[in-house]
């Protein structure tokens, strides 16, 4: 094993046959890890990409990268997810989801760097891997079982305690460890195949857009459960620990002190992102990811929603004050249930506006032209969430049209059309719920969205809308001015670096080729440094770092320390971001075989026609942006988005990334010119390479 | 999840003697003077002479941990695997952190370090004397060349989780000495220098002391917290049962 942070082998598991075999990980290294490997794999192993996401035929890859389970602050405890999802519409994307916690350290310290998973079993299974042993076993007991109790039976099924260590092997040579297995499983919502199933592991860390729970129910897997004993080499330890202690020293926050506050980046301190509309006051402790420089969740003396965090803190949010004037503990019961259960809270909360809505019209409610038995005005009540989400886990009256999506019901309601006319149905990019941060206001989190799969969910310029929000709130000033802000992150986005009007949010600029080079930035450097290395979206970028007098975060020169650190390579933060930009391009492949075209690129029309009123946290939405040259943080509601004006802007990031601005498909010169020539046979093939 | 003596049903007396002051107590009475006592022969038969009463050093530092402070990133782990071993490893750690995403605060999160015990039974029971206590600065701590892997420390140790601990890799006995021997570090550590647990650890849930602690069947744990861990919305109090006032709600 070479001493750069791979282990060496992905494993291969086929559940058709109920077998295991290995990859060398060595084959696949040149894309990184994480999504750059899981893309090249499903690129390489997935024969058919049109099938649909419950299809046997699909591949699903669960990849770590170098630094999993390594010291490299806030990188080491995520995984990255793909695949083709079962949530996208009108097409089911291949698509990716990530999650925390201690799952990919673990799998590394196994001794693998992923799995690919193929087929599908006769009978539901788990898998059980200890170290290089790998093991089908049946999931008939566990089957029904909601996400908690399947890892308290699993982890009874594995105890094997002796003087506080686990043995994992009858020689006394054969490992031993202290930490409870590390469990992915499914609850009942993915057994039934609906696309709101996540992936649950520990308390509360998912994979959870994409509908990813479906694709494992689709293939009759319960649940991945690792032990490993083993140790991951690094090219310089010493390099290392003075990384994480210059990261620390530098630009954390101070230990167990509040940070001066910033939106979700690295200087943020460890205190839970809760949303509740009432805060629970039970006494908590902090609880990170493994290795994360400052964590971002909590347990508490309740033990109830344990682990959750930001917007599944805030599903039931408004329901709850709806009924009772105030937040109750039903939105605390609420945020416990869907982690149980393994449902995506995203789509839930969006779906129940839109439930909702419906009801208050007199469409949706018993008798009514949408009949169910489900008694809206028990809405914010535990009875109703509870009721809900067991009716869209096992299909059960209304559940099973919502069980495929809130917009694929509203589809076969016959009311797509007129619902995303008034915008009801706020699901505004390939059928995914508003992630809050809407497209008419804060641009960039609508363009990433509808340029890839899914609702993005990258921070790295949303931060800046919080940190401004913060300040308002807390009555201080904001450390630097808009002004100063736009430089110093404009500063690190190479290579475009310094066109500050990457990051201005006026009107006036939002179509413009700078505002496409930001996109096309935020494409790249996600698809490499943070879904392929690694590093944690809540901590990177770290543009702005107010721990600092010179408020300049570690971003640019911080993710490449690590990295090289690990690997022993000497990779470059733009040479990141190029590779960055060729996973993207293969991603855009698949999705190319799968249908795409510039033509279907569009947001639902309620982005264009009706204009935006108000934020998450009032009517107010702060970005930066000049105002007759002058720069300012303005407030970016009261637009929508103008269709001529997108279509501009579609064709600026098509010429910028080098593809055909007809169809927004790759040319030959391109792929080649990214040593992908055996992409481009394909898609000319397939009479869908650009340029033609 | 408390730190409690394997051996001792009520947490006051040591089973295995039958004394008026219990060995503990004892121990933490003269713990001030920098010196540890070990009772011989009805103790710890086989090895010593008995009835005999040897003085031995104390350690020159101890780990001091807060596991209500902890965020469970098991970042010291790593450290701890990185700086002696070149490696990543929890494992390999010497520091282990246990905790159940499940449970309720403060009983989800349990750490576990060597206390650098005044009578260090793994000491004791080493035939070799690969366990063994440092000349220069009292640390209790292995000679690898000298193990021969009979594991007699790792059953010795008086908790629950065995503070000595088995390389299965490199096969002997480690526990931990407080970076003492840290090939993989630049700094220097040992009492003086730098321990790379109390380093990283994010939140200073990890403190080192060279004033040997009182202990109590809780091991060294103390309160690190303070008012700024307050203002992050945690508890201060000893027991961790008392939430400051709440803060704002916030968001991403």
């Amino acid at each position: 094993m070479a001493a750069n942070g791979y282990v060496g082998k992905i494993l291969r598991l086929d559940l058709t046959a109920r077998e295991s075999s290995v990859i060398d990980t060595e084959e696949y290294e040149q894309w990184g890890g994480g999504h750059g490997i899981g893309s090249a794999l499903f690129w390489d192993l997935c024969k058919d990409k049109t099938v649909d996401g419950r299809d046997p035929g699909n591949v699903l890859t669960i990849m770590t990268s170098p630094l999993s389970g390594t010291m490299a602050p806030s990188a080491s405890g995520r995984v990255e997810v793909q695949g083709i999802g079962t949530a996208g519409y009108p097409v089911n994307w291949f698509t990716r989801s990530n999650f925390g916690g201690r799952f990919g350290g673990q799998l590394k310290y196994a001794g693998w760097d992923g799995i690919v998973l193929e087929g599908k079993a006769d009978g539901p299974v788990w898998i059980d891997i200890v170290n290089d042993k790998v093991v089908f076993r049946d999931a008939g007991d566990l089957w029904g079982k909601d996400t908690q109790e399947t890892q308290k039976l699993v982890w009874k099924m594995k105890e094997n305690e002796e003087h506080g260590w686990s043995e994992v092997g009858s020689s006394r040579d054969a490992g031993r460890t202290t930490q409870k297995p590390a469990i992915m499983t499914i609850g009942p919502a993915g057994e039934n195949l609906s696309s709101l199933g996540c992936i649950l592991h520990d308390a509360g860390n998912a994979a959870g857009q994409g509908g990813f729970g479906a694709v494992f129910g689709s293939k009759n897997l319960k649940a991945i459960c690792v032990v490993g004993t083993g140790s991951i080499e690094v090219a310089d330890p010493a390099a290392l620990f003075n990384a994480r202690m210059w990261a620390k020293d530098e630009y954390a926050a101070k230990p167990g002190q509040p940070a001066h506050p910033n939106g979700p980046t690295f200087g943020v301190d460890p205190a839970p992102v809760l949303m509740y509309a009432k805060n629970p006051g039970d006494p908590k402790g902090p609880q990170a990811c493994q290795g994360c420089i400052n964590g971002c969740r909590a347990r508490f003396s309740t033990g109830l929603a344990n682990e959750s965090s930001c917007q599944e803190t805030s599903m039931y949010k408004a329901f709850d004050v709806l009924a009772h004037g105030e937040g109750t503990d039903a939105s605390i019961i609420a945020t416990d249930l869907v982690q149980k259960m393994g449902v995506n809270s995203y789509e839930l909360m969006q779906g129940m506006g839109y439930l909702y809505a419906l009801s208050k019209m007199g469409v949706l409610g018993k008798g009514l032209e949408i009949d169910t038995e489900l008694d809206m005005s028990r809405i914010g009540e535990t009875d109703f969430i509870e009721t809900l989400v067991d009716m869209i886990s096992n299909r059960k009256g209304i559940g099973e049209d919502l069980a495929d999506g809130f917009v694929r019901a509203a589809e076969k309601w016959g009311r797509l059309e007129q619902d995303w006319a008034s915008g009801i149905l706020d699901f505004p990019y390939w059928g995914y719920a508003n992630h809050g941060y809407d497209p008419r206001a804060e641009v960039e989190w609508g363009y990433s969205s509808i340029m890839g799969d899914r609702d993005m969910n990258e921070h790295g310029f949303n931060a800046n809308f919080w940190s401004v929000i913060k300040h308002m709130m807390g009555g201080i000033e904001m450390p630097v001015s808009a002004e100063e802000y736009a430089k110093i992150t404009t500063a690190k986005m190479v290579p475009y670096q310094d066109d500050m009007s990457m990051v201005d949010y006026s009107t006036e600029n939002i179509y413009s080729e700078s505002f496409a080079k930001l996109v096309v930035w935020q494409r790249h450097y996600t698809r490499f440094w943070k879904q392929s290395a690694l590093y944690c979206d809540f901590r990177y970028p770290d543009f702005t770092n107010y721990n600092r007098l010179d408020n300049v975060g570690l971003t640019g020169d911080g993710e490449p320390v690590f990295w090289n650190a690990i690997t022993g390579q000497d990779l470059t933060f733009l040479e990141g971001i190029d590779l960055g930009r060729k996973i993207w391009t293969l991603d855009n492949a698949i999705w190319i075989l799968q249908g795409r075209h510039r033509d279907m690129v569009q947001f639902a029309p309620y982005i264009y026609d009706i204009p935006l009123e108000g934020s998450l946290v009032g009517p107010f939405y702060p970005m930066a942006g000049r105002v007759d040259g002058e720069w300012a943080f303005i407030n970016t509601l009261g637009r929508s988005i103008d269709r001529d004006g997108f279509e501009e802007w579609k064709t600026h990031f098509y010429n910028l990334e080098g593809w055909d601005t007809a169809t927004g498909w790759p040319t030959r010169e391109v792929l080649e010119e990214l040593d992908m020539a055996d992409v481009a046979t394909v898609l000319e093939n397939e009479e869908k390479l650009g340029g033609m | 999840m408390a730190d409690i003596d394997k051996n001792t049903d009520t947490g006051a007396t040591a089973p295995t003697e039958d004394k008026t002051i219990t060995r503990r107590r004892f121990l933490a009475g003269i713990g001030g003077a920098g010196v540890g006592i070990v009772l011989g022969g009805a103790l710890f038969g086989g090895f010593l002479l008995p009835d005999e009463v040897i003085a031995i050093p104390a350690s020159e530092g101890y780990l001091l941990v807060d596991s209500k402070k902890c965020q469970g990133c098991n970042t010291c782990m790593m450290a701890c695997s990185l700086t002696h071993h070149g490696v990543q490893s929890l494992s390999l750690s010497r520091i282990q952190v246990i905790q159940d995403p499940f449970a309720s605060f403060p009983d989800d999160k349990s750490i576990s370090q060597c206390r650098q015990c005044a009578s260090p039974t793994c000491v004791e029971v080493c035939p070799t004397h690969a366990m063994h206590v440092d000349d220069e600065t009292g640390i209790r701590t292995v000679d690898a060349s000298k193990c021969i892997g009979c594991q007699k420390c790792v059953t010795a140790c008086e908790f629950d989780l065995s503070r000595a601990g088995w390389n299965f890799q490199d096969k002997h006995a480690q526990k931990c000495d407080l970076c003492l021997e840290t090939p993989f570090m630049d700094a220097e550590g040992g009492p003086g220098g730098q321990q790379a647990c109390v380093a990283v650890c994010p939140t200073g849930a990890i403190s080192f002391t060279s004033e040997i602690p009182i202990q109590s069947d809780a091991g060294y744990q103390v309160n690190l917290r303070d008012e700024g861990w307050a203002a992050l919305g945690y508890p201060i109090d000893d027991e961790g049962k008392v939430s400051p006032a709440a803060p704002a709600s916030t968001g991403h």
